[in-house]
C-alpha cells in the first residue's frame, strides 16, 4: 500500500512539474510575448529597457529563467506580477480563494439539493408527466450558457427593474463574508443561483438515469419479492447506490470549480476569484500570476485524482497491484 | 503616451445612434477657457466612486505612465511644476506647483532656477524640503522611470545616471541649497518642452526615504489634497484626504471636494455603465460599449460629457521593407483610405473627426491642412480633408511598381481595430495590393508593430500626447533617435529617419526655449514636410466621452489629464 502512495504522489509531482514546464515554454514561444517592453513602458530608452530586463532576470537563459520562478513561486513566495508590478503574486491568490470557494460551495449546496430532490421525483414519480417535466427543465438548464444567463440575470437585477422589485440587489463584486454575511449573501444570491442551474441540470439527469437502472437490477427485485415497501427500496436502496456515482461526479466538478472553472461567473459578476484572476492574467498576458493559477488549478485536478485513486486502492485491493 | 490597449475596445460602428442629443460637447477650446472657480466649502464631502475594468499596474508616480493613474496623481502628487485647473486651454498651462514661481531662465535657457515653497509637508507629516527635490530626479533613474531616458536625458549628469542608476546621483543637474530653499536644473542643451516636463507625474517629489526600486503596490507619501490609503490591483484602490494638506495654489493644488475617492477594479464595461446608470458609481472609466450608447444618448444624455483629445489614430508604413519603402505606394494609402468610413467604424463623427495632418487639432503648432484628399495634393493642400481620391491612388500604386505584392495589417484584437483592419484590406485590395489582416492581442500589439524583426508593413495604433509640444508627436514618433531595429521599444514604426527634418526638429526645439510662436510655425512647417513623404497615414482624432452618475455635479474637464476627479461634487 506504501509503495502505490509513494508512487501515486510522484506521478503526481511528474505532471505538475510537466504542466508548469509547457505553460513557461508556451508562454515565451508565444511571438512578440517578451514582456520587458510593456514592463519598462511607452517609448522606453534602450538602456531602460535593458535594466528592466536584468532586473526581472529576462536576458537569462530559458532554464535558468525556469529556475529562478519555480523558486520565487515556491521556496521565497515572493513571486511578483509583470503587469501590476510589485503586486506578489501569492497574495493575490490567497486572498481570491475564499471568492471562489464562497461561490462553489454556495451553488454546490443549491445544485446537489435540487439535483437530489428532482432527480429522485423524476425517477419515482408515478404520476406521467413529472418525469418528461423535469428532463426536459433540466435539458433547458444544461443548454443555457452561464456567461448568457449571468447577462441576462444582470439586465433585469441591475438594469431592467433595479429600480423596482431588484431594488435590494446590491451592486456587483463580492464581500467577505468576515466583513459582512448578510452583504456576503445578498451579493452572492443570483451568481449561486445562475451557476447552479447549470449542474442542477447534469445531476437531474444522471440520478435519474442511475435510479431507473439500479431499480431494474436483480436484487432490487428480491427486495420486492421480500415485501419491502417501494419507498424502502427508493431510499435506502435506490437512491443510496446511485449517490455514489453522483459523489464521484462531484468531487471532480467540484475539484475543477475550485481550481478556476468558475471563470465565466466570476467575471460576469464582478467576483474577485481565482477564475477572474486567471482570466485577468490571460488577457494581460501576465506570467506569474498565469503560472500561479495554472500550477494551483492543476493541483486541485490532479490532487482529486490521486485522492480517488488511493480510495479505489483501499476499497479494491485488485488496483494495488496495477 | 499610447493608450492601454485593453481599453480601447467596444466603441462599435452603429453609433451613428450615438443621438445628436448628447450635450456637454466643447467644440470649441478658446471660448470656454477659464480658471477654476474658488472653493465652495459647503458642497464638500462624500464619496466619489469610479469603476473599471482592470487596475493600470504600479501605483508609483515615477513609473506609471497610464492616462488611468496620471489622472489621479494630479489631485495626489506634486512637482515643482504643474499642469494648472481649469477649463479648456487653460489646462494646457503650467503654473508652478511646490515651487514659489516659475523658474528663472539664465545660462542661454540651460539654467532654471527655482524656489521651494516653505511649511509644505508630505501625507505621514514630515516637510517638504530640497533634499527630498533632488533625491526624486535622481529616483526617476533609479527605478528606470520609462521616461528616464526620453524626458530627463537632457539633465546635466543624466547620461551616467541611465547606465548606472543604481548609484545615480546629480550634484551638478539638481543643485540644492537648503539654506536659501533654491533648486537650480542644468541642462545640457536648450529644450522647448523642458517646464512640461517638470511638470508630469514623472517629476513629482516623492520623500527622499522613497524605495530606490519601483514601490508597486506600496504607497508613496503625497504632498497633494489626497493620499492613498490602500491599492489592490484586484480590488480597488482608496483615496482619502491628506490631513496635512493646505492649499497654496488653487490652480496647481486646489483643496478636492469628496472626502473619499474609491476606484473599484474587475467590472466589465457593460457593468460600469449600469452602476453609473444605478448611482452606484459616479464615473466609468472604460469606453462605453456599443450597444449602450443609444440608452444613455437617448436616457441619459445630461450625464454625457464628450470633449476633444489631443490624440490620433493612425496607421505606420514600414518605410525599410516593401511595399512602403516607395514613397508613391505611402502617399497611394494616403489618399485611398476613406477617413470619414474609419470614423464611422470608430462610433461616429461625436466621437471622433477626420484628419489628415500629423499634430493634432488644437495642439501647439498644428495648421489646418490635408495634402490627401481629392483635388489636393501635399505641395497644395487643402483646409480639410473632404474625400478619398480612389483613382488618384491606383494610379500612384501602379507608377511605384508595387501593385499586386501582398501587404499585412497588423490590428488589435478587439472589435473596432479588427473592424478597422477589414476596412484597410478592401481598400489596400482595391487599389492593386494583396492584403490580409492580422489580428493579434491587444496587449502585446503595441510592441510587436515596433519590433523590426517582426517585419510589420502597415498597422493601426494610437497616441496620446504626454504633454502639449508639438515635439512629443514629430519628434518623438518621427525622429531617428525613436527608431532602434530589433527592439520591442522602437516608438518609430514605421522606421522612417529624415537626417535632414531631424536637424530642422533639433532648430525648432531650440527655437521653442525662447521663442515658442516662431516654433511652433516651424513645427507646423515640419508637420506638411513629413507628410508629403507620408511615413504614416494618419486617420482621426479621437473625442472623450465621460459618462457620469446623476447625482455627480461639476465635471470639469482638462486637456491634460482628463475630468478632474478631486473637483467632483457628490454632495
Amino acid at each position: 500500500m506504501l509503495a502505490f502512495v509513494t508512487r501515486r504522489i510522484s506521478a503526481m509531482i511528474f505532471v505538475l512539474v510537466s504542466i508548469s514546464i509547457l505553460v513557461f515554454l508556451i508562454f515565451f514561444a508565444t511571438p512578440g510575448v517578451d514582456p520587458a517592453a510593456r514592463i519598462a513602458g511607452r517609448n522606453a530608452d534602450q538602456e531602460t529597457l535593458a535594466q528592466v530586463r536584468h532586473s526581472f532576470e529576462l536576458d537569462k537563459p530559458l532554464p535558468i529563467r525556469y529556475l529562478s520562478m519555480m523558486r520565487h513561486l515556491f521556496v521565497s513566495q515572493d513571486l511578483t506580477s509583470y503587469v501590476n508590478r510589485g503586486a506578489k503574486v501569492i497574495p493575490q491568490l490567497t486572498q481570491a480563494i475564499p471568492a471562489t470557494l464562497s461561490l462553489v460551495i454556495g451553488a454546490a449546496i443549491i445544485w446537489l439539493g435540487l439535483g437530489i430532490f428532482f432527480g429522485i421525483k423524476a425517477a419515482s414519480s408515478r404520476r406521467k408527466w413529472i418525469d418528461p417535466t423535469i428532463g426536459f427543465l433540466g435539458i433547458i438548464g444544461i443548454s443555457l450558457p452561464v456567461y448568457w444567463l449571468g447577462e441576462v440575470v444582470n439586465l433585469f437585477t441591475q438594469a431592467k427593474l433595479h429600480n423596482s422589485v431588484f431594488r435590494w440587489v446590491p451592486q456587483l463584486g463580492y464581500v467577505g463574508i468576515t466583513d459582512n454575511p448578510f452583504q456576503w449573501f445578498l451579493h452572492l444570491l443570483f451568481p449561486w443561483l445562475t451557476l447552479a442551474v447549470l449542474y442542477a441540470g447534469i445531476y437531474v439527469r444522471v440520478l435519474r438515469n442511475e435510479i431507473r437502472m439500479v431499480m431494474s437490477e436483480d436484487y432490487i427485485k428480491t427486495e420486492r419479492a421480500k415485501g419491502a415497501s417501494e419507498t424502502r427500496i427508493l431510499y435506502k436502496h435506490a437512491t443510496r447506490m446511485s449517490l455514489i456515482t453522483l459523489v464521484s461526479l462531484f468531487g471532480l466538478d467540484f475539484g475543477s470549480l475550485v481550481g478556476g472553472y468558475a471563470l465565466l461567473t466570476e467575471v460576469v459578476f464582478g467576483i474577485q476569484g481565482v477564475g477572474r484572476l486567471t482570466y485577468q492574467s490571460l488577457q494581460n498576458f501576465d506570467l506569474p500570476v498565469i503560472m500561479a493559477t495554472v500550477m494551483y488549478a492543476s493541483f486541485f485536478v490532479v490532487f482529486m485524482n490521486a485522492l480517488v485513486d488511493v480510495l479505489y486502492a483501499v476499497l479494491d485491493p485488485r488496483v494495488r497491484r496495477v | 503616451m499610447h493608450r492601454r490597449p485593453l481599453i480601447i475596445k467596444a466603441v462599435l460602428a452603429t453609433t451613428a445612434l450615438l443621438v445628436s442629443a448628447i450635450v456637454g460637447t466643447n467644440a470649441s477650446l478658446a471660448a470656454d477657457s477659464a480658471p477654476l472657480a474658488p472653493y465652495d466649502a459647503k458642497k464638500a464631502g462624500g464619496t466619489v466612486t469610479l469603476v473599471a475594468q482592470a487596475a493600470a499596474g504600479t501605483l508609483d508616480p515615477k513609473v506609471n505612465y497610464t492616462a488611468q493613474f496620471w489622472q489621479l496623481y494630479q489631485a495626489s502628487y506634486d512637482g515643482l511644476l504643474t499642469f494648472s485647473y481649469g477649463t479648456g486651454a487653460t489646462t494646457f498651462n503650467v503654473v508652478p506647483d511646490l515651487a514659489e514661481a516659475l523658474p528663472a531662465v539664465s545660462n542661454g535657457g540651460k539654467t532654471f532656477t527655482f524656489k521651494l515653497r516653505k511649511g509644505i509637508k508630505f501625507s505621514d507629516g514630515k516637510p517638504v524640503t530640497v533634499a527630498d527635490v533632488k533625491a526624486s530626479f535622481e529616483r526617476i533613474f533609479k527605478v528606470s522611470s520609462p521616461t528616464a531616458g526620453s524626458f530627463y536625458n537632457g539633465i546635466v549628469g543624466a547620461d551616467v545616471c541611465l547606465k548606472t542608476p543604481a548609484t545615480c546621483k546629480l550634484d551638478k543637474g539638481v543643485v540644492v541649497d537648503a539654506a536659501t530653499n533654491t533648486v537650480v536644473i542644468n541642462i545640457i542643451a536648450p529644450d522647448d518642452a523642458i517646464l512640461s516636463k517638470l511638470a508630469v507625474p514623472h517629476a513629482v517629489i516623492n520623500p527622499a526615504s522613497a524605495p530606490s526600486k519601483d514601490a508597486g503596490t506600496t504607497i508613496i507619501p503625497t504632498t497633494g489634497a489626497y493620499m492613498y490609503k490602500s491599492y489592490d490591483p484586484n480590488k480597488s484602490l482608496v483615496m482619502v484626504r491628506n490631513p496635512y494638506f493646505k492649499e497654496w495654489n488653487h490652480n496647481a493644488q486646489p483643496q478636492g471636494y469628496p472626502d473619499q475617492i474609491i476606484f473599484k477594479f474587475g467590472i466589465t464595461p457593460t457593468a460600469q455603465v449600469t452602476a453609473v446608470e444605478n448611482n452606484q458609481a459616479n464615473w466609468a472609466f472604460d469606453p462605453i460599449p456599443a450597444d449602450r450608447l443609444n440608452e444613455i444618448g437617448t436616457k441619459y444624455a445630461s450625464q454625457v460629457h464628450i470633449n476633444p483629445l489631443t490624440a490620433m489614430w493612425y496607421l505606420p508604413m514600414n518605410v525599410n521593407l516593401a511595399p512602403f519603402n516607395n514613397v508613391k505606394a505611402r502617399q497611394a494609402v494616403n489618399y485611398a483610405i476613406d477617413r470619414a468610413n474609419m470614423v464611422k467604424i470608430f462610433g461616429g463623427t461625436q466621437l471622433a473627426a477626420p484628419v489628415c495632418s500629423f499634430l493634432p487639432p488644437n495642439f501647439p503648432g498644428h495648421v489646418d491642412y490635408c495634402g490627401y484628399t481629392k483635388g489636393a495634393t501635399p505641395a497644395k493642400p487643402a483646409k480639410a480633408w473632404a474625400g478619398p481620391d480612389l483613382e488618384l491612388a491606383k494610379k500612384l500604386v501602379k507608377e511605384s511598381g508595387t501593385a499586386g505584392q501582398a501587404v499585412g495589417i497588423v490590428v488589435s484584437d478587439d472589435d473596432v481595430n479588427k473592424q478597422m483592419g477589414v476596412y484597410l484590406q478592401s481598400v489596400l485590395n482595391s487599389i492593386g495590393y494583396k492584403a490580409t489582416v492580422k489580428p493579434i492581442s491587444g496587449n502585446i500589439q503595441f510592441t510587436y508593430i515596433q519590433n523590426t524583426k517582426n517585419k510589420v508593413q502597415i498597422s493601426v495604433t494610437q497616441w496620446y500626447q504626454d504633454y502639449p509640444a508639438a515635439s512629443d508627436f514629430l519628434d518623438v514618433l518621427l525622429g531617428c533617435a525613436s527608431f532602434t531595429p530589433k527592439s520591442d521599444s522602437s516608438i518609430n514604426m514605421a522606421g522612417y529617419c529624415n537626417k535632414a527634418l531631424d536637424v530642422k526638429m533639433a532648430k525648432a526645439k531650440a527655437l521653442g526655449a525662447t521663442d515658442p510662436v516662431a516654433a511652433n510655425k516651424m513645427w507646423g512647417e515640419i508637420d506638411q514636410e513629413v507628410m508629403a513623404d507620408a511615413p504614416v497615414a494618419v486617420a482621426f482624432t479621437p473625442k472623450q466621452l465621460d459618462f457620469i452618475s446623476s447625482g455627480t455635479k461639476n465635471y470639469l474637464f482638462s486637456l491634460q489629464y482628463k475630468m478632474f476627479v478631486s473637483q467632483l461634487i457628490v454632495k
